[in-house]
């Protein structure tokens, strides 16, 4: 017995993801080969997804670009709680640059640009030391800890937080 | 989530005599990357998702639960950071990025861009669905972003979230659904 157009809409999402028996797919096949509605409505169950795939993905690559250029670890935590403590070091950077750029003039002029950059490496080193504290205290962590800091005195080495990881690795 | 089962305590060989905790963390560390896609299809900002994946790997690490296989360990890693993602876009507004910033950043990484009316029709068809996606309930949104986005099948799925697989396979539907009937009361051609 043909389908009505209501019985077959109900079996389109399945017959697209081939989720339906051969006999079921070809008599909705057999539907749509004469049913404009269906067909529209098919095209629009396929095209609805191939959108929803490029908004997906869109926020993927924004997700994986933040998580490449900020850490190139998985086991980072929280890093609010720290927020006076890096604020601190952020501080604590701040004025020493004002200082040479302001106190020293007599030596080579700091760019904005570099001050700016300074200071968010700092931002990022006292996270992830602040993170590395954190893992620290839980078991089987010593290694990827220590990781951790090295990264922290290759990748930032002029930065207060390295100091501290220096200290730490030793 | 098809890989052969493997006994966790000795998974992957690497984590061999190591405790529970650390082999599930191990597991996370090299799924981080499904778990991402799971962020993303739920529609976090990028500084929400890395929240969430902190979040689901502070709980990977003190989990005491001793997981049976890899499988089990990866359908509870991806529940928790289901969990995670809901609770954060209800803190916040999801699929943040309008479809014309969308639209750009790929025709920046496109060779040859599509025509100005080709890229009209896209840019409306796309913000009726980035809409539809954000106004979309919670447990259609999840579903459909496991099975086509994740790449999971319904028994996958249902087992993750504790759903029969034709309940998964009902609220597809229905998600789809809703997203053709917005895109088609703009109007479709056939």
């Amino acid at each position: 017995m043909e389908k009505s157009c209501e019985q077959i809409e109900k079996l389109l999402v399945d017959y697209a993801d081939g989720e339906l028996s051969p006999s079921e797919s070809s008599g909705v096949a057999k539907h749509l080969s004469q049913c404009e509605r269906c067909t529209v409505t098919l095209k629009a169950l396929q095209r609805s997804l191939e959108l929803a795939g490029i908004v997906w993905a869109d926020g993927l690559e924004e997700i994986r670009g933040v998580a490449v250029s900020q850490t190139r670890t998985a086991g980072r935590f929280k890093w609010f709680r720290y927020t006076a403590v890096a604020a601190s070091i952020l501080l604590v950077t701040g004025i020493s640059i004002l200082w040479l750029t302001t106190a020293r003039p007599q030596q080579a002029e700091v760019t904005l640009a570099e001050i700016e950059k300074d200071i968010e490496e700092s931002g990022r080193a006292a996270r992830l030391l602040a993170a590395a504290e954190l893992l620290a205290g839980c078991p089987d962590t010593q290694k990827f800890v220590k990781s951790q800091y090295c990264y922290i005195v290759e990748t930032y080495p002029q930065t207060p937080a390295a100091a501290q990881a220096r200290l730490r690795i030793r | 989530m098809s890989e052969t089962n493997r006994e966790v305590a000795g998974a992957g060989g690497r984590a061999g005599g190591r405790s529970s905790q650390s082999v599930l963390f191990d597991i996370y560390i090299a799924e981080v990357d499904r778990l991402r896609r799971i962020a993303a299809g739920m529609g976090l900002g990028a500084a929400d998702a890395e929240d969430a994946l902190q979040d689901v790997s502070v709980k990977a690490l003190r989990q005491q639960r001793k997981c049976k296989s890899r499988e089990e360990a990866v359908g509870w890693l991806t529940k928790v950071t289901v969990n995670r993602c809901l609770m954060h876009h209800r803190r916040r507004k999801r699929f943040s990025r309008s479809a014309a910033e969308i639209i750009k950043r790929r025709t920046e990484n496109t060779v040859e861009p599509a025509g100005t009316d080709d890229r009209a029709i896209a840019a409306e068809e796309l913000e009726i669905v980035r809409q539809t996606l954000s106004e979309l309930d919670d447990s259609l949104l999840t579903i459909m972003v496991l099975r086509y986005f994740c790449g999971l099948n319904s028994t996958e799925i249902g087992q993750t979230l504790e759903l029969s697989a034709s309940a998964v396979r009902s609220r597809l539907r229905e998600g789809r659904m809703i997203l053709a009937k917005r895109l088609m009361e703009r109007g479709i051609e056939p």
